[in-house]
């Protein structure tokens, strides 16, 4: 079972090998890495000189508020944008060069369900399987071991327009798996899903990523990247204002939260004990059930590095 | 990376083709309406006894319904089909996401429109042989259909990618498809307007799609010129598709 809701707390996070510990020899030794990637769309500049490195193997979150530039980052590292500047290489491969290469190597998950919703659920999986020239003897038995993974056998000849958001979500993964991608983009994967689809999907993607896929995610759900992700940056319009573990990210605040309740609203305080978090609230004064002390959050972190007001946070004003 | 742009071409196409199977009657029914009606009013209405540049009205003018007929059905099923894919559905994006050169990703895209507009003449042709004595379907006349429902998919292929909303897609179609519709020699002899109206109407590619289609049909002398005109309408709107999904965010 996966667990959730606190810092440093994911499956298999302490076993993960980040940047700095891969030595694949062969191969390149990050599956994505971006420089000075910036993207504007008329007057307003929705990516802002972008670096990044995600190494092979490697789950990696990238989470910030709406509008800040996560799917046009996904966008670009994908092939489907050419940004305004910067470089992009996926599994050693250049962007500007090599898009076929990449596009045969990665899969994605798109934010919004982007399947063809005039056919099945089977026509579309065998079309991503045709589109990604998987051998012909080949497809029959990968399409098998996919359905089975993600539970599609009832709704194979259902047209797409035909199911809930949840199975649509599971077709979406479904086809973005067919030709077995290196690297996996997964763009909101979960929002909109019900509690039980987005932990059956926290498990499939575990899975894919323990068995060497690496996996970019981009989220809005806060414990999701607790609970998946060896390692996180936070996005604010449009730059990265933060770059590291869960867990150091929380420890970077300060490991306890203190929430202080009053009519002006919430204050929250960081810091490295419990005996600190403890003394201080004590001074506070105030009735007991105003103060609470818990572990801090990435929630906590997230919302101090990209502001508690949307438009708040550092990264300057998106111009 | 190497690509079989015949094979890819077609994989990007198989999904229209299982939609396109699936609703073949009512695709069929769509298509066939609009030019039904222009056989009905123009050919039974307005020109029956008629005769043009020697044969009888109701045989010049089923060639000209049929050139409409690859138009209509041709362009819009490809056009909307790409625009809703872009803006509504982001499906086009997955076909982007694959490893098939974009030359693929053009002529895939236009099969649908050609298999729609093929289906939608062959009906009509097998109606024309039936209503019109003078009406002689060959291979020539395949070949003048395909070039012109190739022609008319790629020009629903690059309205597809230039138009970013419907009104857009129905500005086009109320502003260039439909002029063209009633003024390129579809539904009457164009020889007999004035020079400044042929002009116009020859930079316009159905009025070389009903010419060659006309005369396969009717075993007059074959336009060559309009040939290599609408070969020439098909490669510009093939470059001008493949530049945009090669050079500009779509």
């Amino acid at each position: 079972m996966l667990s959730t809701g606190v810092c440093g707390s994911g499956k298999g996070r302490a076993e993960r090998r980040l940047p700095d510990q891969r030595t694949d020899s062969g191969y390149p030794e990050y599956a994505i890495e971006a420089e000075g990637l910036s993207m504007s769309f008329g007057d307003v500049k929705a990516v802002d000189g972008i670096d990044l490195k995600v190494a092979r193997g490697e789950l990696f979150g990238l989470l910030g508020p709406n509008g800040a530039g996560k799917t046009t980052t996904i966008r670009m590292l994908t092939t489907l944008l050419h940004p305004d500047s910067g470089r992009i290489k996926v599994e050693g491969m250049d962007a500007s060069s090599q898009v076929y290469g990449i596009r045969g190597r990665i899969g994605v998950v798109q934010q919004h369900i982007s399947l063809d919703k005039d056919i099945s659920v089977r026509e579309n999986l065998m079309h991503h399987a045709k589109l990604h020239k998987v051998p012909r003897p080949e497809r029959a038995p990968r399409m098998d071991g996919i359905i089975s993974l993600l539970g599609l056998e009832p709704y194979l000849g259902k047209l797409v327009s035909d199911l809930s958001g949840g199975w649509k979500k599971r077709t979406a993964i479904a086809c973005s798996l067919i030709h077995a991608p290196s690297v996996l983009f997964l763009d909101e994967p979960t929002t909109g899903l019900d509690t039980q689809s987005r932990h059956l999907l926290w498990d499939i993607i575990q899975d894919l990523n323990r068995e060497g896929t690496t996996i970019i995610l981009t989220t809005h759900y806060m414990e999701e990247a607790e609970a998946l992700c060896d390692r996180v940056a936070l996005i604010s319009r449009g730059r990265i204002v933060a770059d590291d573990t869960p867990r150091n990210l929380c420890a970077g605040l300060g490991n306890i939260a203190v929430i202080h309740a009053s009519a002006a609203g919430r204050d929250y305080r960081f810091f490295d004990t419990r005996t600190e978090a403890k003394a201080f609230a004590d001074t506070l004064g105030a009735e007991e059930d105003s103060v609470s002390i818990r572990k801090t959050r990435l929630e906590d972190v997230f919302l101090e590095m990209t502001g508690r007001m949307a438009g708040t946070g550092p990264g300057g004003p998106a111009e | 990376m190497k690509h079989n742009i015949a094979l890819e071409s077609w994989n990007v196409a198989w999904s229209d083709m299982c939609y396109l199977r699936r609703n073949l009657p009512t695709v069929v029914l769509s298509s066939l309406v609009t030019p039904l009606l222009y056989l009905v009013a123009f050919g039974y209405g307005m020109g029956e006894g008629q005769s043009v540049a020697g044969v009888p009205y109701i045989a010049y003018l089923i060639p000209g319904i049929i050139a409409l007929s690859t138009l209509s059905s041709s362009f819009s099923s490809v056009g909307n089909k790409i625009l809703v894919q872009r803006k509504f559905y982001s499906s086009f994006d997955e076909l982007r996401l694959c490893p098939v050169s974009t030359a693929s990703l053009v002529l895939g895209k236009s099969l649908l429109g050609m298999a729609r507009g093929a289906i939608c003449s062959i009906i009509l042709i097998v109606l024309g042989s039936i209503v019109a004595p003078d009406f002689h379907p060959g291979p020539a006349l395949a070949a003048a259909l395909l070039l012109s429902c190739l022609t008319f998919s790629l020009l629903g292929v690059l309205a597809g990618l230039l138009a970013d909303s419907m009104s857009k897609m129905n500005l086009f179609t109320s502003t260039v498809i439909i002029p063209m519709t009633f003024l390129c020699g579809t539904v009457f002899d164009i020889s007999r307007m004035p020079d400044w109206f042929q002009y116009a109407v020859n930079a316009l590619p159905l009025t070389h799609s009903s010419s060659i289609i006309r005369a396969t049909a009717l075993d007059w002398a074959f336009p060559w010129g309009s040939a290599a005109a609408l070969g020439g309408f098909a490669l510009v709107f093939f470059v001008l598709s493949y530049y945009i999904l090669r050079c500009r965010n779509v």
